[in-house]
């Protein structure tokens, strides 16, 4: 019987990072998956990642655009790491992963916390050294991607209960399946950006046609074609259910 | 009496219209606008450093016009020489073409060359004879070599010794470079004299130099110990270097391959491949340098004009063929425009067409694609943009040549025919006197025109670059940090190693404390700890064993 295990749910991905073989287990067997911490981590990670674009020390910093764009860091960060979660769980339930899709995101982003550190160090380091001395801030970055790879092969192991070299090679496909998804989700966007744009045309050519009506009624115009068209569309429905039980009970009747 | 009210009226009418009427007389707008770039590359506009003084044509200078100039130089006596490459004089033939046309710093003509006299080299004409019957050179190129007069001369040098010019013309579709002096001048409109030829370099007999390639001399140049450098078009291994005897050297200055896509996976094939595959593959050979200039220290500055490569576009060689500015940092810099522009179904990419260096190590490039010149200093900082291509005064439609001469810059234009003169602006002259200073380590006297400039131009960055080494070497680090601050990553490294040193050394105490008394938390934090931790865990066990008394399988 282990009692140090009993502890709250923060002290978690501190004791799994210090524990990166067994940490995982522990959490598994313990199921002391915590949905809160982790989603605290992705925002912490959000955040360092904001504060190393902005508060990196000049010396250090590479960028190459004058004005800070927030949306990147979005992508790199949060909109990554749920796409990780979704895509390696869509394939892992394929293949006999045990894991939930709560449990990969958990897993995931206690693996994280090493990296999350690192960059803190850095940032802090980056202000305090000279460009002779960036062999400090190379050095802790490495370390600490590394320990965050060693810690997220072994949580993806431990989740789905695989054996190593299959991990592997599921954390490789899944970077595949990220791809396609993100593609699927820039063809979506795109999509619905067309739609806006019909729509916003009809808009425009309605009040051009109609240049004495006011453009408060135009939009009650189209709140009102919107909702016939809801209208229509949910008449043939039920009627179409209808129809569907009509003739289930003639098979039964018969 | 007018009331006061009327009177005020009148008065600041009157000063309105004063006002605007200076304002159009005092506004003349250059037909380019000076700009700069900034730290992230981005071109910001800025105060125009030079503009136009005057223009001079061949009628001007009293030489009846120039036909496609392509070179010209200014020598040690301040004398401009003119290679006019496709001047014909009446009733020449077709080998006759071209001429050296000679004026002071004024514009005003002293002599133009036509023709070429070899009475003082009868050893090299007999020498010529005798290999023409042998069989070593055809009948043409005897014909080209002996030539008297030039044939689209492309490149004129020359090299003043004790007062005495002697001048080098790269003779194009002769085939040679020739070295004359000249004695008497004539008295006709255009000065005509004879050029009395002391040396003719013409293509080496060596098999260093491959046989399938055409020797056209393009540009010449000597150096201290009159070598004599000819930059060929058609060589890319660098220029051609004869020593003063005319024997042929070898090569000088090539530029680096680019490395290229194609080039990174020739070299993966050349692995794999056998000698027989590995010589029926393309060979990445370099660009070939396309002009040069020397300075006062004998360093040869060489330019390339490509659009598409990017490496070696200015070197600065020392005598043993070294670039300079590798070490430095400086090859990497991107000389010209840093952006290709897309413009009215044409691409503009910078092709570095001439460099010239003045005395003070300032440099000054010439693109062939733009119309520009782009002045650097001598740490190939960018100082000055200005010019353009067009019809106006001031821009130029088939710039060749760029020289300098005191605080002047001249540009020689083929098409147009002419030399346009830049002088400097009051900006211009700020921004040189305060570098001249800071490179003659008076940083605190820079300090004032650097201040000057950033009064008339905020956006220019090398003042702020100035001052902080002006800051800097005052002992004002954290000042200095404040200027280098998104300007120079090095200036800044300098002044903050100093600054942290300071701040480390003043607070060396405060340090010490506050890490003894760390280590000492520590310790103490995690004694109490693991106590607390241990007699937790007693407790625990106790209380399972407690529960569980009686039962086995624990």
């Amino acid at each position: 019987m282990r009692f140090d295990l009993d502890m709250p749910a923060w002290k978690w991905p501190f004791y799994i990072m210090r524990h990166p073989f067994e940490g995982f287990e522990d959490l598994r067997w313990k199921k002391a998956y915590n949905m809160k911490v982790a989603l605290v981590i992705v925002a912490l990670l959000f955040i360092v990642s904001v504060c190393s674009e902005l508060m990196t020390g000049f010396l250090f910093e590479n960028r190459t655009v004058k004005v800070f764009n927030i949306v990147p860091i979005i992508i790199r960060t949060i909109v990554i790491f749920f796409t990780w979660v979704v895509g390696n769980w869509a394939l892992c339930t394929l293949f006999d992963g045990e894991g939930t899709m709560k449990n990969i995101c958990v897993n995931t982003a206690y693996a994280l916390v090493p990296y999350i550190i690192g960059q803190v160090i850095n940032i802090i380091l980056s202000n305090c050294l000279l460009r002779t001395e960036s062999a400090f801030i190379t050095f802790v970055s490495y370390v600490t991607i590394l320990w965050t790879a060693v810690l997220l092969i072994s949580g993806m192991k431990t989740v789905h209960q695989y054996s190593i070299p299959k991990t592997l090679l599921f954390m490789l496909i899944t970077l595949l399946a990220m791809v396609v998804i993100l593609i699927l989700i820039v063809l979506l966007v795109s999509l619905f950006q067309q739609v806006y744009v019909f729509v916003y045309s009809i808009y425009t050519e309605l009040l051009y046609r109609n240049a004495n009506l006011e453009p408060t009624a135009l939009v009650f115009i189209m709140i009102g074609v919107v909702v016939a068209v809801l209208a229509i569309i949910f008449a043939s429905y039920t009627a179409f259910e209808k129809h569907k039980i009509a003739k289930e009970r003639k098979k039964l009747n018969s | 009496m007018p009331s006061i009210k009327r009177m005020a009226a009148r008065v600041s009418a009157a000063v309105m219209a004063a006002v605007t009427l200076t304002t159009t007389v005092a506004y003349a707008d250059e037909p380019y606008t000076g700009y700069n770039y900034d730290w992230w590359g981005d071109p910001v506009p800025s105060q125009n450093g030079y503009v136009v003084d005057q223009i001079y044509t061949g009628n001007d200078m009293g030489a009846g016009p120039l036909t496609e100039p392509s070179d010209m130089f200014f020598s040690d006596n301040e004398d401009l020489f003119i290679a006019d490459t496709s001047y014909k004089a009446e009733g020449a033939t077709d080998s006759m073409k071209g001429r050296i046309v000679v004026t002071d710093s004024d514009f005003n003509l002293k002599f133009t060359v036509e023709s070429l006299d070899f009475s003082a080299v009868q050893d090299w004409y007999d020498i010529k004879e005798s290999e023409l019957k042998s069989g070593a050179i055809t009948q043409a190129d005897y014909n080209k070599y002996t030539n008297p007069y030039f044939n689209g001369p492309t490149g004129v040098y020359v090299d003043t010794d004790e007062g005495v010019d002697t001048i080098y013309v790269a003779d194009n579709a002769n085939d040679r470079v020739v070295q004359f002096a000249i004695d008497e001048i004539g008295s006709d409109d255009h000065k005509l004299a004879v050029g009395k030829v002391q040396m003719v370099y013409t293509r080496p007999a060596s098999n260093m130099y491959d046989a399938s390639i055409t020797f056209n001399p393009d540009k010449v140049l000597v150096d201290a110990a009159k070598n004599v450098y000819i930059c060929i078009k058609s060589i890319t291994k660098g220029a051609v270097v004869y020593s003063k005897e005319g024997d042929f050297n070898g090569y000088f200055g090539a530029n680096r391959v680019e490395a290229t896509g194609e080039v990174i996976m020739n070299a993966f094939w050349k692995l794999i491949f056998n000698r027989e595959q590995a010589k029926r593959m393309r060979r990445s050979v370099p660009v070939e340098i396309s002009n040069f200039d020397i300075d006062n220290d004998n360093f040869i500055y060489t330019v390339t004009e490509s659009k598409t490569v990017t490496t070696d576009v200015l070197k600065k060689l020392n005598s043993a063929g070294t670039n300079i500015f590798t070490n430095l940092g400086y090859s990497d810099y991107t000389f010209g425009d840093y952006l290709t522009k897309y413009y009215r179904n044409k691409t503009y990419t910078s092709q570095i067409t001439d460099v010239d260096v003045d005395e003070n190590g300032v440099i000054n490039l010439l693109d062939v694609a733009t119309g520009r010149v782009f002045q650097y200093d001598d740490e190939c900082q960018l100082l000055f943009i200005f010019g353009g291509l067009g019809q106006q005064k001031g821009t130029f439609t088939t710039p060749n040549a760029v020289e300098s001469l005191g605080d002047k810059i001249y540009v020689l234009d083929g098409r147009k025919a002419s030399v346009t003169v830049f002088k400097q602006t009051e900006f211009g002259a700020i921004v040189h006197n305060a570098i001249a200073l800071f490179n003659k380590g008076k940083y605190e006297e820079a300090r004032e025109p650097w201040e000057e400039a950033i009064r008339r131009d905020s956006n220019y960055w090398l003042a702020y670059i100035g001052l902080g080494n002006a800051y800097l070497n005052e002992g004002d680090y954290e000042t200095a940090m404040k200027y280098f601050y998104y300007n120079s990553k090095t200036g800044y490294n300098d002044a903050f190693k100093s600054w942290r040193m300071n701040f480390i050394r003043d607070n060396f105490t405060l340090f010490a404390i506050i890490i003894v008394v760390l280590i000492i938390a520590i310790y103490v934090i995690s004694s109490i700890r693991n106590k607390r931790r241990i007699k937790r865990r007693a407790e625990q066990e106790r209380i399972f064993k407690e529960r569980n008394k009686g039962k086995e399988d624990v």
